[in-house]
């Protein structure tokens, strides 16, 4: 990070603060409902903007009298990083006040936007209710117990599938997306760049939201699910598997290129022995949470046990709710139990 | 010359021959340039400027070609023809070791026909061979993770051996390894050199081994020559210009 880009940088996080921090006495005092906020948006982000102008020269100010604030703290360059006085307890510090200032306001703020009220947990009618629901749920209808085993299968399947799909799939992604490979020429950094950013706007978005796009393709179903799990895997194990292949040591690499191997022999005989292990460890667990998110798929219509689960969740019946709930637990248990062997047995 | 993209000169005005059949060995203190110098020689670095003349005498033909200039599959070719062995062995753990001495095969071998596993007898043969000259034919289908870092680095040497080279690169081939293992390695390097005749350029710490190995001498300061003659002839003068004064020199039995 460059001088100025720190300066800048800590400039706009103390003014963010300070506005933030007005801004929240302001709306403490005045007590605007939101509609009332809504309506003069464009009021509110002027004046937004406003008090993080005065933030920011605030900030310069302080600064430029040698006082530390808490965007120097976060954003000053590795080499400028001081060690604290320890002496000096947190609270006579600038940047302590402004950041112990900023923690309780966001935290009385989210007090009231998820609306916190422990008293409606202690009401005596609603916990009666709650306990019933749990005596039927505790109490499963094992009648369904055979229907529920063949949907987890489906489930189990679906899972397995999107993984086995997405494995050669992520596994060539792997080399053209790792920097120590493409990182010689200005082409490969480009393709590298792409992948990466690709990889991790593909992850960011959550299968269940995948699941809803492929219904609207290919129709509700396991194969919706399937393929929702696939794109979510393939971006998360490519860009696993890049990081493997960015950790492998340079030797053996050395060491078989000194023999003339070409590109192709390298890679295979130098990096892939030395990725094997971890990528089956990765892909195992990949398995592992494809699991569980395949059973919530359902509620989407992406198949397996979750359409039963949202079935009979719809109809209130609580006692078939119980068994899909047992099934399904016992399953996700036996797997992570099986995952987490083979992954210490392979280390 | 060889400038590294941060500016930092690695070698400068660097000038020597080598005749065949030298064991040549190159001193120097750690960042002097020893290891850069080797890695021009065979391209695994790219020298910025100069030339590296390459006198072949392979097949009964006489070639001779710049190294420096070569470009694309003839750096695979060049590489083909100078084996390297190195400080961390640099060999396949977790192969077998029959196996890693297959791949000094793999400049000739085609891409696919190696990754099946479809080496020649001939190929076979010769890396059994390789393996019994360097005295480990008894552990051809062991893991090479299972040896001795003295194994390992015999292994090295076979698959250098294994791309049949005309020159043998050593850089720090003793330097991890315990003291009386680093004769045995040595010994070997010295017997590949007089028996086979290949041209060694060895990188080594210990002066003791230059002189009891070396039949000529190179040393290197800052990335430049500062020294060149027979290994006898660096008397305490020529240590303290080579390594600074003050240096003690240690000796290995």
């Amino acid at each position: 990070m460059s001088e100025t880009g720190g300066k800048i940088r800590r400039t706009i996080f103390d003014a963010i603060v300070f506005a933030y921090l007005v801004i929240f006495v302001l709306v403490a005092i005045m007590r605007p409902d939101s509609d009332e906020l809504i309506e003069q948006m464009g009021f509110n982000v002027a004046l937004f903007f406003g008090l993080a102008f005065i933030g920011g020269v605030i900030s310069l100010a302080v600064s430029a009298k040698g006082i530390k604030t808490l965007g120097e703290v976060i954003y000053a360059p590795a080499h400028r990083r001081t060690v604290s006085d320890p002496d000096t307890p947190l609270w006579q510090t600038f940047w302590g006040v402004q950041l112990i200032l900023a923690l309780i306001a966001t935290f009385v703020l989210g007090w009231v936007l998820t609306e916190v009220n422990p008293l409606l947990l202690i009401e005596a009618e609603p916990i009666s209710q709650a306990m019933r629901l749990f005596a039927e749920v505790a109490d499963p209808d094992w009648s369904i117990l055979p229907k529920a085993i063949m949907k987890i299968i489906e489930s189990i399947f679906i899972a397995f599938m999107a993984t086995a799909f997405a494995v050669p799939i992520a596994f060539v992604l792997s080399f053209i997306s790792a920097r120590n490979i493409m990182g010689k020429s200005p082409i490969g950094m480009v393709i590298y760049t792409l992948l990466r950013v690709s990889f991790n706007l593909s992850r960011s978005i959550e299968p269940i939201l995948w699941a809803i796009i492929f219904t609207i393709w290919v129709s509700f179903g396991p194969f919706a699910g399937m393929l929702a799990l696939m794109v979510h895997s393939i971006a998360s194990l490519a860009k696993q598997y890049s990081e493997i292949v960015e950790g492998v040591s340079d030797g053996p690499i050395e060491g078989i290129e000194a023999t003339g191997a070409g590109r192709l022999q390298t890679v295979w005989f130098a990096i892939v022995p030395q990725i094997v292990l971890p990528y089956i460890s990765y892909t195992i667990y990949r398995w592992d949470t494809n699991l569980r998110m395949a059973t919530i798929l359902g509620f989407v219509g992406g198949g397996g046990i979750g359409t039963m689960l949202m079935e009979y969740q719809g109809q209130s019946r609580w006692p078939q709710v119980g068994t899909i709930i047992v099934v399904m637990a016992f399953v996700v248990w036996v797997m992570d139990a099986f995952s987490s062997h083979v992954r210490a047995a392979i280390k | 010359m060889k400038t590294y993209p941060n500016g930092v000169r690695a070698l400068k005005g660097v000038s020597f021959d080598v005749k065949r059949g030298e064991f040549l060995v190159i001193i120097g203190l750690s960042g002097s340039g020893k290891s850069t110098l080797l890695r021009c020689l065979n391209r695994l670095h790219e020298p910025t400027s100069g030339e590296i003349i390459f006198r072949s005498e392979s097949d009964g033909m006489r070639k001779e070609f710049d190294i420096a200039k070569a470009e694309g599959k003839q750096i695979y070719e060049v590489r083909r023809k100078i084996g390297m062995i190195f400080q961390h062995f640099n060999i396949i753990e977790r192969h077998s070791v029959i196996n890693n001495v297959l791949y000094g095969s793999l400049g000739r071998t085609s891409a696919w026909r190696s990754i099946l596993g479809l080496y020649s007898q001939e190929d076979r043969r010769k890396a059994k061979d390789y393996l019994d000259l360097v005295g480990i034919g008894d552990k051809a289908h062991y893991r090479a993770s299972q040896l001795s870092g003295g194994q390992q680095q015999r292994v090295a040497i076979a698959r250098a051996l294994m791309q049949s080279p005309e020159i043998l690169l050593a850089d720090e081939p003793v330097a991890s390894l315990d003291p009386a293992t680093c004769h045995t390695v040595m010994d070997y390097l010295r017997k590949v050199n007089t028996e086979l005749g290949l041209t060694v350029i060895c990188n080594l710490h210990f002066l003791s081994l230059v002189r009891q190995y070396g039949t000529r001498v190179i040393a290197l300061k800052a990335g430049e020559l500062v020294y060149e003659g027979h290994p006898n002839d660096i008397d305490e003068a020529w240590f303290a210009r080579i390594y600074g004064e003050g240096a003690r020199e240690v000796h290995v039995n």
